[in-house]
């Protein structure tokens, strides 16, 4: 099975490319973990660069006790969300997409709708490796607009958008709203019951009694295991 | 406040955060590159690379202004340079927010106040750092790990289709999550979510319909602008 794949794969790269080289999927892991793992790991350092010149080289630090009780605090917050996001999201972004994700940020309301979005355009399933392909164009090409656009206001478009009037600036805050009624409707016309089964655990999480770091594991692992249980039920009927 | 903000804006941190944009704009370039020399292996044609870049700048518009116009509020209080920093990493311009004033109260001062001092804001860049790097480390040191498992589970194709559906079923259950929890902030924010559920078949039925793919790609563009002016006309 494998080695039929290969061949085939060697078959296809000969073929449709040309003079390009191209290279196979498991190789295309490899060097995003390569690659991802450097990038990522540079980022770490120079972010931490920026304290440390705050506090020894221009002597501003605010002293290890004051840090500590901040970041705990911080932490308490946000330290599921650390662990419980990059594993919820990762059958949806595949390698690639995980490394490119969560340097860029904005998961949910950006890199997430964009990979699925250009899925459904071309047609691939998420999950499978086209489908993981598509998504990585996506993603990297909705960060390089989102950096260069952050790049631009921070450079000036702050001014411009100070002379916007304050009804318009605040009527933003429904682009997100409008991004997720849009994204769940585009995988419920698909799935019906299982967009039913969503948005009641979507619902739940948030009007119940559910702690806020543990909501977005809570909904995407109790639509998932849902909705297989439904899957299972329809598959032994038809059995039957 | 206008001390912290000379030492905020001062040359060196311009640089730190150059540096790292520039981290972020390489990545992005690597693997476009990558991912398009694996295309052809997977059955991808160079037109569907192509819709998929597309596809991939235009929705993304929406939400990159929607961010930056959060992120405004950031530049008063942290200045320019490290808005720049963690609003293009990892880290919604709220959550920093939240970590930014919980550093500089910890330093005793609330942010913006005017015993905000360059000690304080440090407290909060310290704060900011530490708290976003909970994600770049997770994800450096284990998204090895969760391939892995993945790999093996793939190794059988019936599970190809089961893996399918759990992402199938994991993106449903992400967009509810986060869908609910705009509806909670209120009713024009639920109104919005139904007119944007119901806008997108709409869309994407007329491009079906007509053949026009371009309609396709402009989509959640076209759901974001509907949905934004009927949340102004409400408000």
């Amino acid at each position: 099975m494998s080695t039929n794949n290969e061949a085939r794969n060697l078959n296809e790269s000969k073929s449709s490319e040309g003079n390009q080289p191209s290279i196979d999927f498991e190789i295309f892991q490899e060097k995003s973990h390569f690659w991802g793992r450097l990038t990522i790991w540079s980022v770490i350092i120079l972010t931490l660069m920026v304290p440390l010149y705050l506090s020894f080289v221009l002597g501003f630090h605010p002293g290890w006790a004051v840090i500590i009780s901040g970041f705990l605090a911080y932490a308490s917050i946000i330290m599921f969300v650390w662990v419980v996001e990059p594993i919820s999201y990762y059958p949806i972004l595949g390698v690639s997409g995980t490394y490119l994700a969560f340097l860029t940020g904005n998961i949910g309301n950006m890199c997430l709708p964009c990979a699925s979005m250009a899925q459904s355009v071309v047609g691939a399933e998420p999950g499978t490796k086209k489908g993981e392909i598509t998504s990585t164009l996506a993603i990297a090409t909705a960060s390089l607009v989102n950096i260069t656009i952050l790049i631009f206001t921070i450079l000036g478009g702050s001014y411009l958008i100070s002379l916007l009037p304050e009804s318009v600036i605040e009527s933003f805050r429904f682009v997100l709203p409008a991004i997720f009624g849009g994204a769940i409707a585009q995988f419920a016309i698909k799935k019906p019951s299982w967009g039913v089964v969503g948005i009641a655990f979507g619902l739940f999480v948030n009007l119940g009694p559910v702690p806020r770091p543990l909501q977005t594991f809570l909904c995407i692992l109790g639509t998932i295991v849902v909705c297989m249980l439904l899957d299972k039920l329809k598959k032994d009927n038809k059995a039957e | 406040m206008e001390q912290v903000m000379q030492v905020a804006n001062s040359f060196p941190i311009w640089v730190f955060a150059s540096l790292i944009v520039f981290v972020v704009i390489f990545q992005a370039i690597i693997f476009i590159r990558l991912a398009t020399k694996t295309s052809a292996t997977v059955g991808m044609t160079s037109k569907e690379v192509k819709v998929a870049i597309r596809t991939g700048a235009i929705s993304s518009l929406g939400p990159s202004l929607a961010i930056i116009f959060v992120a405004i509020s950031l530049i008063t209080l942290i200045g320019d340079p490290v808005t720049l920093i963690r609003i293009g990493i990892i880290g919604s311009a709220a959550i920093e927010t939240v970590g930014a004033s919980i550093g500089s109260q910890a330093a005793g001062a609330d942010l913006g106040s005017s015993n905000y001092t360059a000690q304080a804001f440090t407290a909060a860049v310290w704060v900011m750092c530490l708290g976003g790097m909970g994600w770049l480390l997770f994800t450096a040191i284990f998204t090895k790990s969760l391939g892995k498992i993945q790999g093996k589970a793939v190794a059988k194709s019936k599970n190809v289709s089961i893996l399918n559906s759990i992402a199938f079923a994991a993106m449903i259950g992400a967009f509810s999550y986060l869908g609910g929890s705009e509806m909670v902030k209120g009713y024009i924010e639920t109104i919005v979510l139904i007119i944007g559920f119901i806008c997108m078949p709409i869309i994407l039925n007329l491009s079906n319909k007509y053949k026009l793919n371009w309609l396709k790609e402009w989509s959640l563009g076209l759901v974001i602008l509907v949905g934004v002016v009927v949340g102004y006309i409400l408000s």
